[in-house]
């Protein structure tokens, strides 16, 4: 008999164990988010700042209760070290987890699983902003303005700005790939459409060590503007080259001398620690706010950033916030789900998505998308460096592109 | 004119730092007729061994340079003394593909520092203004550069011809068992041919560095990049990845200045050398320097 109460009274304390464990934690949700990206090899030195702005942004809503009642997100972040095959099979590994928003990465990859993430219809947040991802796709939702917005805003920043009666001879630089052609074939739709500049050349880089013959090349075809669609490493050898043949122009547009600008991966404090004073007068096209600046954006920026221990180099680059707001579009999608009532599914993020409007502090203006609109933020930065930081000259929106863009 | 000239001096920039990123790749193929796939992140252990003494460590970059290639030295030697020891004898295509195997092993390694995935650049110890004659400018990276690569191949050279060891490493490359029948230690020359090259890499490392800034993926690419530079030179000829390297880096130049932009033609630069090797290599199918070797049956 004594040993039956015992039993019973063991029994109670087990119930009472279990459930004073398991009550608080079932008191929120925990949405599955899913997140692939190079953070070793190829383009991680883009990948790997935004894979920690991805990261701490989900932390600080967790640890702050962001998302109200105790919700927390739980989204693993997978190495796919820029490979296809991988991202492809993380996707269907996410899938099976039953994820309801996947944060991608590469051009190449991204276009890859295009087909698939209409036909599963899951919502995605890329890292690529190639403007071939939203053409005739539905669920791609591009955290800023596309590389050929960049592009095209840029040749438009020149045309406008470039001094004498002449048409502005323009050389393009560019990654030998998807990614670096998209642009340029933009630039040429809008030319057609009267964007008045004239491309003279068009150079698909490789492996240089230097790039004298190719510079004195364009300006002995008096090309004075260098646009160029790459990644930081050869932008940054060009631009030492250049600097030892005295070919970079002065001010902007000098007559003899050549003109640098470039689109979102080519700029940043990256570009700055690989080419140094040699990056000085180069003009680059961004949709985020620098932490250099020092405005109250920059400066939650870096809260975040040393709330999670980062180092200087990742809380400073522009791909850290790149990584912020992509995490935060996923969270903003769910919290408005919440907050209108809804269930939070993958149907009903979508019908989010295309009502967001919200100001990230990582943004360089609002995140908006509609039914037809898939770009966030249109709104550009064109940044210049100067004495070793990227300083804004001014904000503006790509008026060309709305008349290229194809299918929309 | 000084158009035509700055093109030459540039060739030649480009094509001497490819010879010296190629020397490792000959070294190890001279002694053991093994193409090390390796080699690339070597170069870039190399460079980032450099760039860690100098900035964290606050060494002089002139003794962290040396440094660097002293530790490539023995990182060199450690990697052939527990991993390709054992295979000494086994086929060759069973060592390359250990050191394919190395290669991913070196990657997973560096990938865990911040060096596999940021952008660093060697702080500025030389002028940064170029050297500007008769309208041809060099840089004193570029031209520091040249003078680092002739000086390491001329030693490289004299030690092959004159040394002892050098020689007893030629005799090994010829015939291993008829190297070992006059008493020489096949195991320590392979090593030594090892240590040497991850010498070289070190410096090659370093000198690539300080031209395109140290990202890794860039450094490691020069392993792969010289490979056509070491074929065309021969393969284990010290002199012929020198002269290859220079006409690499001729035609890469000169494609670039004269054709690249004119007759519809883009690319050039990248593509000519290679079509370059093909019709050399179709008229001497070992190389420039390349041993011919006849086989009795």
């Amino acid at each position: 008999m004594k040993s039956k109460t015992t039993l019973i009274f063991n029994v109670f304390l087990v119930i009472v164990f279990v459930f004073a464990f398991t009550l608080p934690a079932s008191a929120g949700k925990t949405y599955k988010l899913g997140m692939s990206l190079a953070i070793t090899g190829p383009t991680s030195d883009a990948g790997n700042p935004y894979a920690k702005g991805a990261e701490d942004w989900f932390k600080f809503v967790n640890e702050t209760d962001y998302l109200g009642d105790g919700d927390k997100i739980d989204c693993p972040i997978r190495d796919d070290q820029y490979k296809n095959d991988v991202t492809k099979r993380f996707f269907e590994e996410f899938l099976d987890d039953g994820i309801l928003i996947f944060l991608s990465y590469a051009t190449g990859g991204n276009l890859a699983l295009k087909r698939d993430f209409e036909e599963v219809q899951i919502p995605v947040i890329p890292a690529s902003y190639h403007e071939g991802l939203i053409v005739d796709a539905n669920y791609t939702f591009m955290p800023v303005a596309t590389y050929s917005e960049n592009a095209v805003g840029l040749a438009e920043y020149v045309m406008e700005n470039h001094k004498g009666g002449d048409t502005p001879q323009v050389a393009f630089f560019i990654h030998p790939s998807a990614f670096g052609r998209g642009p340029l074939e933009d630039t040429q739709k809008a030319i057609a459409e009267g964007l008045n500049i004239e491309i003279v050349e068009v150079v698909e880089h490789g492996t240089d060590l230097d790039n004298t013959a190719m510079l004195q090349r364009l300006v002995s075809k008096d090309v004075q503007y260098v646009i160029c669609h790459t990644v930081q490493t050869p932008v940054a050898t060009m631009l030492t080259d250049a600097q030892r043949l005295g070919v970079t122009a002065g001010s902007f547009g000098e007559k003899g001398k050549l003109t640098f600008l470039g689109a979102h991966y080519t700029g940043g404090s990256d570009l700055i620690a690989l080419a140094g004073t040699a990056t000085e007068g180069y003009l680059w096209a961004d949709s985020y706010n620098l932490t250099s600046e020092n405005n109250e954006g920059a400066k939650k920026q870096l809260e975040l950033a040393a709330r999670y221990g980062r180092d200087d180099k990742a809380a400073n680059s522009h791909n850290y916030g790149a990584g912020i707001l992509a995490a935060q579009i996923a969270t903003e999608a769910i919290k408005m789900a919440k907050e209108t009532g809804l269930k939070v599914t993958r149907e009903n993020l979508y019908i989010m998505l295309q009502k967001m409007n919200f100001n990230s502090f990582v943004a360089a203006g609002p995140v908006t998308y509609s039914d037809t609109e898939r770009i966030g933020v249109d709104v550009q930065n064109i940044y210049v460096a100067q004495d070793g930081v990227f300083k804004k000259i001014q904000s503006f929106e790509s008026k060309y592109i709305q008349k290229v863009r194809a299918g929309r | 004119m000084s158009y035509f000239f700055q093109i030459v001096v540039s060739g030649i920039v480009v094509g001497s730092i490819y010879a010296l990123a190629a020397l490792g790749l000959v070294l190890v193929y001279k002694s053991s007729r093994v193409a090390n796939f390796a080699h690339g992140q070597i170069i870039a252990a190399g460079a980032f061994i450099t760039f860690f003494l100098t900035v964290r460590l606050g060494v002089p970059i002139f003794f962290s340079f040396l440094a660097s290639m002293l530790i490539t030295f023995f990182l060199a030697m450690s990697v052939e003394r527990i991993f390709l020891r054992r295979l000494i004898g086994e086929p060759i295509i069973s060592v390359i593909m250990v050191t394919i195997g190395l290669a991913s092993i070196f990657d997973g390694l560096i990938y865990l520092t911040p060096f596999g995935s940021e952008n660093f650049s060697f702080p500025d110890f030389l002028p940064t203004e170029s050297i500007v004659v008769g309208g041809v400018s060099i840089s004193w990276t570029q031209l520091v550069g040249v003078i680092i690569t002739f000086v390491l191949i001329g030693a490289f050279s004299w030690f092959f011809k004159k040394s002892t060891v050098g020689i007893s490493m030629r005799a090994v490359s010829d015939d291993q068992f008829g190297a070992m029948s006059v008493g020489i230690s096949v195991p320590r020359v392979f090593a030594l041919a090892w240590a040497t090259a991850g010498l070289s890499a070190a410096a090659a490392g370093c000198i690539i560095g300080n031209v395109t800034g140290l990202n890794f993926e860039t450094l490691h690419a020069f392993g792969i990049v010289v490979f056509p530079v070491v074929i065309l030179g021969g393969l284990d000829s010290i002199l012929g990845a020198v002269v290859a390297g220079i006409i690499m880096g001729l035609i890469q130049q000169f494609a670039s200045g004269y054709l690249d932009g004119n007759f519809g033609l883009n690319g050039t630069g990248d593509v000519m050398p290679y079509i370059i090797l093909l019709i050399i290599l179709l008229f001497k199918p070992h190389g420039l320097f390349g041993v011919h070797e006849i086989e009795r049956v």
